[in-house]
């Protein structure tokens, strides 16, 4: 797929910054994310060829605002709707709950 | 059916680090041959980047059987493949600018090549 996840020999997208020493997580969501991801697929809910892919959909405004697990976490719960294991109503409602029980 | 139970969690710590296969398939190709990668554009999944098609390399190792990406992503079943370490010069690439002694090395599947 030719998309915007293609960008080797890019320009213009500033130089590399290695300055925060190779830190794992920046948030606990981001290691969340990955343990989802790898329980998902090794639950043989998609495998990762199929979730690069669904990476590689991300509308390209927005895949090029995202940090590295915002990818991933939009790419998880891209494919667990696809595959039918919840629902965007199930999505909701539970976004909605917690959203309440945060405030 | 919960998403996530117990076996799935020890099978977790089960799963091999290696995606290699352990399956007798016959390579296309063979250290030292030269390679041409296809100009494909596929609308699915593939791991074949823009920048490397129609680039002429070498193939320098052969890293053994592995499913090819693009029919796993697309569930169009699953075909074994020889992968490579395949180098490619700089300049070959990314023109005279680049420099002489440069060169990439980028991984590849039977399919993504035809003889140069």
């Amino acid at each position: 797929m030719n998309s915007i996840h293609d960008m080797g020999g890019m320009h213009g997208l500033g130089p590399l910054d290695p300055s925060d020493d190779e830190i794992v997580f920046h948030a606990a969501w981001e290691g969340r994310t990955m343990a989802l991801a790898r329980a998902m697929m090794a639950g043989k809910h998609f495998n990762l060829d199929e979730y690069r892919y669904a990476m590689e959909r991300i509308d390209p405004a927005r895949y090029l605002q995202f940090s590295y697990y915002e990818r991933w976490l939009e790419g998880t719960l891209n494919l667990l709707m696809e595959k039918g294991v919840i629902t965007q109503q199930e999505f909701d409602a539970q976004l909605s709950k917690l959203s309440k029980a945060d405030s | 059916m919960p998403v996530v139970d117990l076996e799935l969690v020890k099978n977790l710590y089960k799963t091999p680090g290696a995606a290699r296969l352990p399956v007798d398939v016959a390579p296309r190709f063979k250290a030292g041959d030269a390679v041409v990668a296809r100009n494909i554009n596929p609308p699915g999944h593939t791991r074949l980047p823009r920048y490397i098609r129609d680039k002429k390399g070498v193939i320098e190792n052969d890293l053994g059987v592995f499913h090819l990406p693009d029919s796993r992503a697309a569930g169009t079943g699953d075909q074994a493949q020889h992968m490579y370490t395949v180098r490619f010069d700089a300049r070959e690439v990314w023109g005279v600018e680049a420099p002489a002694n440069d060169s990439l090395r980028i991984t590849l599947w039977d399919d993504y090549m035809n003889p140069a």
